[in-house]
């Protein structure tokens, strides 16, 4: 076990690498130049390069590369030319929105998705299957911008039941900053008006967010249920007198759970790195605003503090998937890694 | 022991029955959040609620200005003097009163007597010194306007309420930039630097003003929220029961989110609607949308140093042969058509004689003087992608120059690399529509976007370059006699118009959207975009 999750690390830390330095030819091809966009567009050409030069920019690319791995290295992601902070802080601030959004909906997704998927395979061909059906493929061929705009519309500005947009309503403070997760926040704060609040908050975008998931893990999941529902062993269950629920929701579902389990695991590293288009409907803050921003901007350094989080993190999510893979399935323990 | 299997679809059904109810009454249950009230209250004061999409990432004053960051800065900080009204004026502010010594170089500003920082402490000579020495050693933001015209040690604190700029030269414009440069307090700049950087650092998320209002909250990507000085030196032009308890700047991305929000009361007034959204609120009750004649302008920039459009009579060809009414109905007719290179709010504008129509049978005389008698050629028009009506301009202008057979290829960029392209003559694209606001009123501001120090500007893509219109413009930046400076101008204006650098389009309105409740809205076009100034504006609580 030890040796897998050493060698899987290894090859972690090369992928990273290599994408290190592919999003860094990527940002730095492109012609446009963040130290006169951040200048101001009415700097005159000393101003622009006093800008250039504050930011290390003035240099040859290669050697901007090997400061920049250097002071990765050092922990140093660089600051951001557009908004002045460094890479570090401002990723502080931003990633805890996207991945408390990103937990939200992964648990929205889960919480609804299994439970259908299990009682679409039950009840085959019923209608609650063709809904269901439905939904997943809706959940897959919809996309995420219309669908949040429109329910935006019918739920914040038709029936007023949910807000627009935002983490909070515009009055309210936020909780004490510890984590910079509202909801774990206010929980550790014992705010519990602003709990629901952030809550409210998150309901739309989570919903939005998590529809494609969501689908996803129907669609597997019923695939998966129905084929070992077909198993011998589950016929046998059911003959000695084991209960349906117990079969279906116990015996059955854990077997089935496997290639689920490893859709969310996969889906959730994909998640965090695309939030772009319900942090911008929403106005939530997070990193998928922050890289897009940084794009507009030209600025490289966001751009590739972003990208190795998202790396990072995804990389994180396959490992942790493996690994969980390899405990629940004693078969893959003694196979080679 | 086995279980009916009636019964156990009965159990099924019983759960997922449940399921379903409490799912609905979580949801129920979260719209705790209902609609919200039509504006916050604190303490008995109204606290109005501001949107629009773009963030203010720097507060610091001499480091960057935008629109939303000048709205801001205008509301927590002040300048020796101030901008208000349409036709834009410049009026007394920190400084009661100024004067010009004969010669025009040095200008004496008087200041007032009770001005002061929010910590109390007073403002005088010394921190307006310290204010303009501290943006001219930054260079950056602001710097522009006046580094050429003034060094650092050019200023003098002549006592406690008196100081005086010793220009290089004279430069009647001087003024016209003085509004917009902001004084901090030293102390508290000194009291928070790091190393020798004069607080640049501190003052990207921190204040250190006089101004109306301080800031209460600050999180420069989502909200942030300012609260009026209740003392503030200057006072408040309404009565007291009325004044704002502070404004909040709510950013929103979508003008879709936005307008919604708008609607259900969450905000107060918006910014940056579509001119379709602006028609539509405009009906709905208890909605205003104000409209008024804009300083921008938009304008086709043709390149005048690569390909044929650096044949002026194939450029004049292009301007006769454009369709202008199709420029006003793009923006819903919410814009007025340019007269002069110059926008028509700015000092010295003329209605230059003989500017170019819509006019196909001389657009083809002209075309008939060049290379391309018959067309045969395609010209690539660049546009902002994402600005919709900068693409329907693009298409007007590819039906317009089908009758002399020439294509049109557009081409949406992204900003920035619509602007890298165009800092080369070589990589200029054949048409670039660009807006421009002009920063102040004063004519040189315009003026200078035809001098050959435009090269590498965004207003410069059309890379033209006059001797004669740069000697003139270089003359009547610094001509002291007024009367002959508004004759350079007007010759200035003529001449441009005469070598025809860019298709000169319209001014478009400034619209915002806001509740009937908002009252003391003061508008002046020298501001940018969305900017509105928050200090006279108060709500109608009834």
């Amino acid at each position: 076990m030890m040796r897998f999750l050493l060698t899987r690390l290894g090859l972690t830390a090369l992928m990273l690498a290599g994408l290190v330095a592919i999003t860094f030819v990527i940002s730095n091809v492109a012609p446009a130049d963040p130290a006169a966009l951040a200048a101001g567009p009415d700097a005159t050409r000393d101003m622009v390069e006093t800008v250039r030069k504050e930011y290390g920019l003035d240099r040859p690319l290669p050697v901007q590369f090997v400061r920049y791995v250097g002071d990765l290295a050092a922990g140093n992601l660089g600051r951001s030319v557009a908004t002045g902070h460094t890479v570090g802080e401002d990723l502080a601030r931003f990633f805890p929105a996207t991945f408390e959004l990103v937990t939200v909906s992964m648990t929205l997704a889960v919480l609804l998705g299994v439970p259908l998927g299990m009682l679409a395979a039950v009840r085959r061909n019923s209608w609650l299957d063709h809904v269901t059906r439905v939904v997943a493929v809706s959940g897959i061929a919809l996309p995420a911008f219309w669908a949040g705009l429109l329910l935006q519309l019918l739920f914040a500005v038709q029936l007023g039941w949910l807000p627009t947009s935002g983490r909070l309503e515009v009055g309210t403070p936020p909780p004490p900053a510890i984590t910079n997760m509202y909801l774990v926040d206010s929980l550790l704060a014992g705010q519990l008006g602003t709990f629901w609040e952030a809550l409210g908050h998150a309901v739309l975008p989570a919903i939005v967010l998590a529809f494609p998931c969501l689908a996803s893990i129907i669609r597997v999941n019923r695939a998966e249920m129905i084929e070992v529902l077909g198993s011998d062993y589950v016929l046998a269950a059911r003959a000695h007198g084991v209960s349906r629920a117990r079969v279906v929701g116990v015996l059955a579902l854990r077997n089935a759970m496997l290639p689920t389990l490893a859709l969310i695991g996969l889906r959730y590293g994909w998640m965090l790195g695309g939030t772009v288009l319900v942090e911008t409907v929403f106005d939530w803050p997070g990193i998928g605003l922050y890289a897009v921003s940084s794009a507009i901007a030209a600025d490289f350094k966001p751009i590739m503090g972003v990208t190795l989080v998202v790396g990072i993190n995804f990389m994180l999510a396959n490992l942790v998937v493996d690994a969980a893979y390899a405990r629940l399935d004693p078969r893959l323990r003694t196979a080679a890694p | 022991m086995t279980r009916d299997i009636a019964t156990q679809q009965g159990d099924m059904r019983m759960a997922r029955l449940t399921g379903w109810t409490m799912v609905l009454a979580a949801v129920a249950a979260l719209s705790v959040t209902g609609p919200a009230t039509a504006f916050e209250r604190e303490n008995g004061h109204a606290v109005l609620v501001f949107s629009g999409g773009q963030a203010v990432p720097v507060l610091d004053p001499h480091v960057r200005y935008d629109w939303s960051t000048r709205m801001m800065q205008q509301s927590v900080y002040d300048a020796l003097a101030k901008y208000v009204d349409n036709p834009p004026r410049v009026i007394p502010w920190l400084a009661q009163s100024w004067d010009v010594s004969p010669d025009n170089t040095q200008w004496t500003f008087h200041l007032v007597a009770n001005a002061r920082f929010h910590d109390g402490t007073p403002l005088d000579a010394a921190a307006v010194k310290f204010s303009y020495q501290r943006a001219l050693k930054l260079n950056k933001g602001v710097a522009w306007m006046l580094k050429d015209h003034l060094d650092a040690d050019g200023i003098d604190v002549i006592d406690a309420r008196t100081v005086r700029f010793r220009l290089k030269h004279p430069y009647p414009a001087f003024i016209s930039f003085v509004p917009w440069w902001y004084i901090v307090n030293p102390k508290q700049v000194l009291a928070h630097q790091e190393g020798d950087d004069l607080g640049e650092k501190w003052l990207t998320g921190a204040e250190a003003g006089s101004g109306p209002f301080r800031v209460k909250r600050w999180d420069p990507n989502a909200v942030m929220e300012l609260e009026a000085v209740a003392d503030y030196w200057k006072g408040w032009p309404m009565p007291t029961d009325k004044r704002l308890a502070g404004v909040i700047y709510r950013i929103i991305r979508e003008p879709a989110a936005r307008k919604a929000a708008l609607q259900r009361g969450e905000i107060d007034i918006a910014t940056e609607l579509t001119p379709d959204d602006y028609d539509q609120l405009k009906t709905v009750k208890g909605l205003v949308v104000p409209d008024y004649p804009g300083m921008t302008t938009f304008d086709v920039k043709m390149n005048n140093q690569h390909g044929p459009t650096a044949d002026l009579n194939f450029r004049k060809a292009l301007a006769y042969a454009f369709d202008y009414d199709a420029m006003i109905q793009i923006h819903n007719g919410a814009a007025a058509p340019l007269t002069s290179p110059f926008p028509t709010p700015l000092t010295y504008h003329i209605d230059v004689p003989g500017r170019p129509t819509h006019d196909v049978a001389k657009a083809k005389a002209f075309l008939a003087k060049t290379k391309w008698a018959n067309g045969g050629v395609e010209l690539e028009y660049i546009y902002v992608q994402g600005l919709e009506e900068e693409r329907r301009v693009g298409l007007a202008m590819l039906n317009a120059l089908q009758p002399l057979n020439i294509k049109v290829n557009l081409l949406a960029a992204p900003w920035t690399t619509m602007v890298a392209r165009g800092a080369k003559p070589e990589t200029t694209s054949d048409l670039c529509a660009v807006y421009v606001t002009p920063v102040s009123t004063d004519p040189d501001v315009v003026a200078m976007q035809y001098h050959p120090s435009a090269e590498g500007q965004f207003w410069g893509m059309h890379h033209y370059n006059d001797p004669k219109v740069t000697q003139l413009i270089e003359r009547a930046r610094i001509e002291p006699d007024e009367a002959k400076r508004r004759e350079e101008y007007a010759e200035i204006q003529r001449d441009i118009m005469a070598d025809q650098p860019e298709i000169f389009g319209v001014m478009p309105n400034r619209r915002w959207a806001m509740h009937d409740y908002v009252k003391g809205f003061v508008y002046s076009p020298v501001r940018l975009t969305g900017e509105v100034d928050f200090y006279p504006m108060w709500i109608d609580a009834k």
